[in-house]
């Protein structure tokens, strides 16, 4: 991440447009976690959008660095993406699958993704984080707010609903 | 298949999931951000003005009783319900545990018997659902164990596999556990724990020809795992009762 301390002191003092310079590059990320959180691509778009108002009102609450920007930001997103999963309307509508593109390899991981679909949301946060935005274990631990031990157990034990046989060395 | 294989299969399927945002998102942010007030003002007063009218409110609602509801007695006194399999009662086996055994349901209500991997749907509200008791009990066609949770239900849902053999690791040490049995069932419980409220054995030897062991293979960080060691084949059904509230896991036996 491109390091840019006085973004970053320029949106503390209320400068907006610092600020949406500075969670730009996470917005991608962002959107991949609550994509896969909410399996709804829209919502992922709405929780996204959400979860960075919240940050602009709360970046004075933001401790240490610019560094620390990427896992706290991930962590609003994520609990963005929980209160979306809470609401009345998503509780009663069936959430829809998303079809996957319909190519062979697609229809290969058919089976892993249904069991993908089939884990909770927080099940699938830890995967997200380590699997697919590939962030250090360290940064995975302070989105979850877990120490680093506990967030390598719900990586460990989520990839094992996946895929029972799985042993720690083929995770980390 | 292989680790590289399991990361480039899971990603696709993030792929899949997730695909890309569509352009205008940063354009939306950028804007929904420039015109959000930053947060100034101070939230606490508008959450103790909050507070002190719900208070009013509810004190008014109390005072006023529109309902005109007599209030419950508070004590021992004659039940004027009752609710089937509420009340767990002796059983007619002997079980390992000094409690009585769980009591037996009637079969019309209960779920069918199966053998392969199931969700139990908790739909409940406790992020951290403290088991108080675990017991066992062996009754007509099924082995019995019921963990009886002492403040609600766990919000993050039950997951039971049936699986080949008796070995399950232990998290997060990672340790072999290997119980008696052929067989075995794992049990994972999201949001509980097995410790707060729970001081009885964490490892019951059940002297059953069925279900002979239940093993505590995880508690920890709010996940609870148990292993179910099994002689014959893993057939289960799984359901909850309330008053008190509770987890029965039936295993099924010739028997």
């Amino acid at each position: 991440m491109d390091l840019r301390p006085e973004a970053l002191s320029r949106a503390t003092r209320g400068d907006s447009g610092s600020f949406a310079e500075l969670i730009e590059p996470l917005l991608v990320p962002a959107y991949r976690l609550a994509a896969v959180m909410l399996a709804d691509r829209d919502a992922a778009e709405d929780a996204v959008q959400e979860a960075s108002i919240k940050a602009w009102r709360k970046l004075r609450e933001l401790r240490g660095d610019v560094q620390s920007l990427r896992p706290w930001f991930l962590s609003i997103v994520a609990n963005e993406a929980r209160m979306t999963r809470r609401t009345r309307w998503w509780a009663v509508v069936k959430l829809a699958d998303m079809p996957p593109k319909g190519s062979e390899d697609v229809a290969a991981n058919t089976d892993l993704h249904q069991a993908l679909l089939r884990l909770s949301a927080d099940e699938r946060l830890p995967l997200v984080l380590h699997f697919y935005l590939d962030l250090p274990l360290d940064e995975v631990a302070r989105t979850l707010g877990v120490s680093p031990s506990a967030a390598k157990s719900r990586i460990y034990r989520a990839a094992k609903r996946l895929r029972a046989d799985l042993t720690p060395e083929e995770v980390f | 298949m292989s680790d590289q294989n399991f990361r480039r299969d899971l990603n696709r399927v993030f792929d899949d999931v997730s695909g890309e945002p569509s352009p205008d998102l940063r354009d939306r942010v950028k804007s929904s951000i420039a015109q959000a007030p930053e947060a100034r003002g101070p939230y606490w007063i508008a959450a103790v003005a909050a507070c002190v009218i719900a208070l009013i409110i509810v004190g008014v609602l109390f005072v006023a009783n529109p309902l005109n509801r007599r209030p419950a007695p508070v004590g021992p006194g004659p039940q004027t319900t009752a609710t089937p399999g509420a009340t767990p009662s002796p059983s007619t086996t002997p079980t390992p545990s000094s409690a009585p055994s769980p009591s037996a349901t009637p079969q019309s209500t209960l779920p069918a018997f199966v053998c392969a991997a199931g969700d139990l749907n908790t739909n409940g509200s406790q992020p951290v659902a403290f088991v108080s008791d675990m017991r066992t009990g062996s009754h007509q066609g099924y082995d019995r164990v019921v963990l009886t949770f002492s403040n609600g239900l766990p919000a993050g849902g039950i997951h039971l596999a049936p699986q080949a053999g008796t070995a399950f690791t232990a998290s997060p040490s990672g340790q072999t556990l290997v119980l008696k049995g052929s067989n075995g069932i794992l049990v994972v419980i999201h949001g509980s724990d097995l410790h707060t409220s729970y001081n009885g054995s964490i490892d019951i030897v059940t002297g059953y020809s069925t279900m002979v062991e239940v093993r505590r293979v995880e508690d920890y960080e709010g996940v609870v795992q148990l292993g179910i060691g099994i002689n014959g084949a893993a057939c289960y059904r799984a359901f909850l009762l309330d008053a008190p509230t509770r987890l029965v896991i039936d295993i099924q036996s010739a028997g």
